[in-house]
């Protein structure tokens, strides 16, 4: 179990360390500051947008590294019902909710 | 809102940042959002949210290695989580609602907890913590735990005593967390060794297995709520996470004691000044 979870922090990491990276670099490269808030859809596409900025790469860098503590928690999930562990693969089930639950969460 | 200076500056703060928290073993956010209140001007809420970032992405770097050294006792860890992450979703939501003022005098006061709590550590000298049994809850769940402790050359075991009273100073802890974008480390780890008698290389190990999952569920508010600056959050990632690998190569090389001495001073300055700022907002 330690292993996994070493090994999805390291790989997290770096995946979204270089992600960032790159993005920032092509932001100060291109000078496009676009902001990527708000969830590509259907009309980006339809409207023939650009919705690849520097910005979004940035974006995605960001959501793997916050996703990765997220992945250990789910990991571990799986471990402690692999463990037979019933309480504990709960009270990890119940931080994961928690965790979701704060991401659907608008302020409004 | 871009500009190259700002990201150089950016990137040369969180580096220090970075490089005083990996050497003092504490310290996610709460140099980071001052520095950046006060030497870049950025308000408190935006600076919240690039150091929250940061601090997952060091957490995250910092227990790839904790881990795997047994230091961490994972089901501690997890079921702490469960405060902490509450916490942290509050806080995180609470953070709009309250004044730029208000959080500043907040954030001093943690800094000046903070402190207060590593000065009163300096102190002590020999042994962390007392061996106790693990209370009725720790005993029911089993969040007793053992490591293998190098420098003393013995097995270590021990219990968790005042589990419910360590839970409810991680919920805080949690709130902090939100609310100011800091890890909380600084409020866990003693809590943990001074509440629940770990050891310290534990509650340290433990703490920072934690600080990663509780950022990471205020940064997703953060970032759903649109209270990150993507163009200082990035420099401030890579700042610190350069700054804390170095960091890290040097924490051999520096006494202990001086820096924590140092430390305290800093920070108790930091905690003043926000006071001080925060009051006359």
């Amino acid at each position: 179990m330690e292993e996994i979870a070493s090994r999805i922090l390291r790989l997290g990491v770096l995946a979204s360390t270089a992600l960032v990276l790159i993005g920032l670099a092509l932001t100060a490269i291109t000078g496009d500051t676009s902001h990527p808030y708000g969830l590509p859809d259907l009309d980006w596409i339809i409207r023939g947008d650009p919705f690849l900025a520097p910005s979004h790469i940035i974006y995605l860098g960001f959501i793997i590294l916050i996703s990765t503590p997220v992945l250990n928690i789910i990991a571990s999930i799986l471990m402690f019902i692999k463990a037979r562990d019933g309480a504990f693969a709960a009270i990890a089930s119940l931080v994961l909710l928690i965790l979701i639950f704060g991401f659907t969460l608008g302020v409004g | 809102m871009f500009n190259i200076g700002f990201v150089l500056e950016a990137l040369v703060i969180s580096f220090g940042s970075g490089v005083l928290g990996a050497l003092l073993g504490l310290g996610g956010g709460v140099i980071m959002v001052p520095l950046l209140i006060f030497l870049l001007g950025v308000p408190i809420h935006i600076a919240a949210g690039a150091s929250i970032v940061a601090v997952v992405a060091t957490s995250s770097a910092a227990a790839a290695t904790y881990v795997r050294e047994k230091l961490t006792n994972i089901r501690l860890g997890i079921f702490l989580e469960l405060a902490t992450t509450l916490g942290a979703v509050s806080g995180a939501l609470l953070t709009s609602t309250i004044g730029e003022g208000i959080l500043r005098v907040i954030f001093g006061v943690s800094l000046l907890y903070a402190a207060v709590t590593m000065l009163l550590q300096v102190r002590r000298k020999g042994r962390s913590w007392t061996q106790t049994p693990n209370d009725w809850l720790a005993e029911k769940l089993g969040l007793g735990g053992s490591y293998y402790d190098a420098a003393r050359r013995e097995e270590v075991s021990y219990g968790v005593s005042r589990t419910p009273l360590t839970f409810g100073i991680s919920y805080v802890a949690g709130v902090l967390s939100g609310l100011l974008g800091i890890g909380g480390g600084g409020i866990k780890v003693p809590a943990m060794n001074a509440a629940s008698n770990v050891p310290m290389k534990a509650a340290l190990a433990t703490s920072n297995f934690m600080i990663g999952v509780t950022a990471a569920a205020s940064a997703l508010v953060y970032v759903r709520n649109q209270y990150c600056d993507f163009f200082l959050t990035a420099p401030v990632v890579l700042g610190t996470l350069a700054g804390a690998y170095v960091g890290a190569k040097f924490t051999n090389r520096v006494r202990g004691v001086v820096l924590k001495r140092l430390f305290i001073a800093v920070m108790t300055l930091l905690g003043i000044s926000m006071i001080m700022s925060g009051v006359g907002m």
